[in-house]
């Protein structure tokens, strides 16, 4: 079973964290995400940097602006990540967009994260009709699981067609917004996690978008598996650096 | 072999199918069919004859449709006798001084005696073998073509009955045969019916590549959204529902006879369409060529750009749209939105990279006095990409009461399609104004300018099909193509996703797009259009790339030879006659995609005016 998948099962919402590799310091990648686990995070999206990445607000379009000026690539982000299952446990995802992917070469990038013990990816812009025709089998052969995103405007039709093509987790955007765009949920979101938590989909959902503290949570795994911190936390290592890891996460378990 | 289409009815039709260039077309005067013509044939093309099929007629009748429908052959389908065909052959009474072709026909069924031919040897020019039906003809299946192996006689003859496009492997066969030694043509007709009279040209066309062993290749968008690899809508999920909606209804809304009646209106009353092709005199004495510019300078805002603008903000308005964003590079699009919004009382936002702000402050003036908002860009590069990505965020925030007026042929399905057909008007009076001064619709080559490719899309648009027309598609090569300061695409470039289609942009090894230059600041983007990106690949069109340095030299020259002072993104497509040499008699129609005021400071600091 995948890493991800039984980390699904664990009777206890999940807590996953995205950071921007390659930032602050091109070496960093390593240090966040063994310091990551060591605090009690579930589930950790590396963040691949791209020059456009459309679905993302100003935090993590700049940290990926400094990440590429520190010289982060798709061949530096694999060279670091080749012992990581030495010391690393949990579940690990990379998120970026389908372009550095695709040049890469579809399959070649896959195998390379079957080989480093990447469980799966997350890609906002390869839509699920195209991966499900083009490189599901592929994902498949190397035993990835690829992540959808859904949102509040997503009709049931549709999600129910993205669940049909998960075997992982739903990742639930909170809100019709960019990353770090929000805070706070109000009527209408809870509205919406309600809605999907009454669907009885096949897959678990786990919130992102909005999420930054202990109150947005505990509020998003009401109706989830877990939540997704990524605007907040990488807004964390911009002002305090990567040392103070430990007090950023204890703030939003406790 | 030749090909002839018979059962012609319809005017349009009959313009359609002789674009297709057969060798006969026929028209049948037996009152008893569906096909009956009983209207005029329009002109065209002379090289293809004009068949009347008549069955048993009065041979005065037949007489007096040859003169007044101005046919070159008839074709008798009837139990006509030799001595009928021999007074058809001698008769005086044609107008015309050229000897009719007279075509006799005979049905076979499962056998066929060719005794039956003798009698016809010496009073007809060709027999027409057709399966032997209830119907003197258009029965629509086939005899046994076998049978003409015991073919007699050396006159050429037409093969007829059923043929259809799922026959050209048994056509080619047969055209192997020792039986098609004397077959002169090949006769379609109801196989290639919509209905009755009424020809499919595509399938037609289909046929005819078929039989040539021509591929047949679509440069528009297929059902999936792609131009051959390129296209699609690669999309986050936020943005699905926006595209997915644009999707399902832009092409029934443009079907609307209301929005088309209000969109032609616009055009003509607000843009001041069509515009003019004007013949360039001195321009082309100096290059030794037909040089004619279609003068999208003279539109309402001073480029093509409106066009699509009128056509995007009608379509908002259809979808309950009441807040409009746009991305704005040079200006020229984001002024193209902000007149519209102004024209129809919407909310209107553009985003400009804060380097463009700076450079483009005339513009920027523009758009507030429109009364837009005009947002700065400060991510990334803070250029046209970068206010790309930033209208992509706005819709993302903003999905339900937001339309997108993207500017250029470029972004997710349909965008590309959508932006192409609005501005297809560009080809569609290229051809009638072509026609008025020349005698033909077709130039032989069309040229324009690409950044995103939207001028260029709207002049190729209706010449894509032609496959006489050539098609010439300039870059900017800024400071040369290899010199790291470039905007061509098409050479610099390689597959990839941005801004949510599949194309070719210029990008890093690893996937990073990077930022293009050019003097122009409507020609540097980093990809083309999906569409473009087809051309380029299938090599339909032709792609020079044009430095700044002979571009301005261009505007400077127009501007002196015409009193015509160009944008410099139009600059780039002139300067191709300082580089490639056409035929004296070749006509060339170059999009003048827009007007050199917003440019004014530039020229002025280049030639040091």
């Amino acid at each position: 079973m995948n890493r991800i998948q039984s980390k699904l099962q664990e009777d206890k919402k999940l807590l996953s964290i995205y950071f921007t590799a390659g930032y602050p310091n091109i070496n960093d990648t390593v240090t966040i995400i063994e310091n990551l686990e060591k605090n009690g995070v579930d589930m950790i999206e590396i963040g691949l940097p791209f020059s456009d990445p459309l679905a993302d607000g100003p935090t993590i379009q700049d940290s990926s602006t400094a990440a590429l000026k520190n010289g982060m690539t798709t061949e530096v982000l694999f060279n670091q990540l080749k012992d990581i299952r030495k010391t690393v446990n949990i579940p690990l995802i990379i998120m970026g967009y389908f372009n550095p992917m695709f040049q890469y070469g579809v399959e070649a990038f896959c195998k390379k994260c079957q080989d480093f013990g990447i469980d799966g990816l997350i890609i906002p812009d390869l839509p699920v009709d195209v991966y499900h025709e083009e490189y599901q089998a592929i994902f498949e052969k190397y035993g990835l699981i690829n992540v959808f995103l859904i949102t509040p405007q997503t009709s049931d039709e549709r999600i129910r067609y993205i669940d049909s093509i998960s075997n992982g987790f739903i990742y639930m955007v909170s809100s019709a917004s960019t990353t770090g765009a929000q805070s706070g949920f109000g009527e209408e979101q809870t509205a919406y996690f309600e809605r999907i938590a009454n669907m009885n989909l096949k897959n678990q959902q786990i919130i992102g978008f909005g999420i930054s503290n202990n109150e947005t949570f505990t509020q998003a795994t009401k109706y989830s598996k877990g939540a997704i911190i990524g605007s907040a936390f990488v807004k964390h290592v911009t002002k305090q650096g990567i040392n103070t890891i430990d007090n950023f996460v204890n703030v939003i378990l406790n | 072999m030749k090909l002839k289409i018979c059962g012609m009815k319809y005017q349009d039709n009959i313009e359609q199918v002789a674009a297709l260039q057969p060798d006969y077309l026929g028209f049948i005067f037996y009152e008893d069919t569906p096909r009956h013509f009983d209207t005029k044939i329009p002109n065209i093309s002379e090289h293809i004859k004009k068949v009347g099929v008549f069955v048993n007629e009065e041979i005065s009748t037949v007489i007096e449709k040859v003169n007044e429908f101005n046919l070159d052959a008839v074709q008798l389908h009837g139990e006509e006798s030799p001595y009928y065909c021999s007074i058809l052959r001698s008769t005086k009474l044609f107008s015309n001084d050229t000897p009719i072709e007279i075509i006799k026909v005979f049905s076979i069924k499962d056998k066929f005696n060719f005794d039956i031919l003798e009698a016809y040897e010496n009073v007809c020019d060709f027999y027409l073998f057709d399966t032997k039906g209830k119907l003197p003809g258009g029965n629509g299946y086939r005899f046994d073509w076998s049978l003409l192996n015991n073919y007699p006689s050396s006159k050429p003859f037409f093969l007829s009955g059923g043929i259809g496009i799922d026959q050209v492997e048994d056509i080619k066969n047969f055209k192997a045969s020792q039986a098609s030694k004397y077959c002169y043509a090949l006769d379609v007709n109801s196989k290639f019916e919509k209905e009755p009279g009424l020809k499919n040209t595509s399938v037609l066309r289909e046929f005819i590549n078929k039989l040539n062993n021509k591929k047949t290749m679509n440069y528009n968008v297929d059902d999936r959204g792609y131009y051959g690899e390129f296209g699609g809508a690669f999309i986050p999920e936020m943005l699905y529902p926006n595209v997915e909606e644009l999707r399902q209804n832009y092409l029934k809304v443009m079907a609307e006879p209301d929005f088309q009646k209000e969109f032609d209106q616009l055009l003509k009353d607000y843009v001041g369409r069509p515009s003019p092709l004007y013949f360039a005199k001195r321009l082309s004495e100096k290059y030794n060529a037909k040089i004619y510019l279609k003068r999208e300078d003279l539109n309402h805002t001073g480029a093509h750009k409106i066009n699509n603008t009128i056509g995007q903000i009608l379509m908002a308005k259809r979808l309950g749209k009441s807040r409009i964003i746009a991305e704005t590079g040079a200006g020229q699009h984001g002024v193209a939105t902000a007149t519209v919004c102004a024209l129809m009382g919407l909310e209107c936002i553009v985003y400009m990279g804060e380097i463009d702000i700076a450079r483009q402050a005339p513009n920027v003036a523009r758009m507030k006095m429109l009364g837009a908002t005009v947002v700065p860009a400060l991510s990334g590069s803070r250029t046209l990409k970068d206010a790309t990505n930033e209208a992509i965020r706005d819709w993302i925030n903003n999905p339900v009461n937001t339309h997108y007026i993207i500017g250029s042929a470029i972004g997710p399905h349909p965008y590309p399609d959508m932006v192409t057909r609005f501005q297809a008007v560009i080809s569609e009076e290229i051809k009638w104004q072509l026609k008025a001064h020349e005698g033909r619709e077709n130039p032989d080559y069309v040229v324009a300018c690409i950044g995103g490719g939207s001028n260029a899309a709207g002049t190729y648009y209706h010449y894509l099909h032609e496959p006489e027309v050539g098609i010439i598609a300039v870059e900017a090569a800024g400071l040369g193509v290899d010199s790291g300061e470039s905007a061509a695409t098409s050479v610099l470039g390689k597959e990839g996703i941005i801004h949510g289609c599949k194309t070719l942009l210029m990008q890093t090894n690893d996937g990073q797009i990077t930022e293009p230059y050019s003097i122009s600041a409507g020609l540097d983007y980093p990809g083309v259009g999906p569409m473009h990106a087809h051309l380029s690949k299938t090599g339909r069109a032709e792609f020079l790339s044009i430095t700044d340095s002979d571009a301005m030299e261009a505007g400077l020259e127009l501007s002196k030879l015409e009193g015509i002072i160009p944008a410099i993104e139009t600059s780039h497509a002139l300067a191709i006659f300082g580089q490639r040499t056409f035929k004296p008699d070749d006509v060339i129609v170059v999009s003048l995609s827009g007007r050199g005021d917003k440019d004014l400071q530039n020229y002025i600091d280049y030639f040091k005016i």
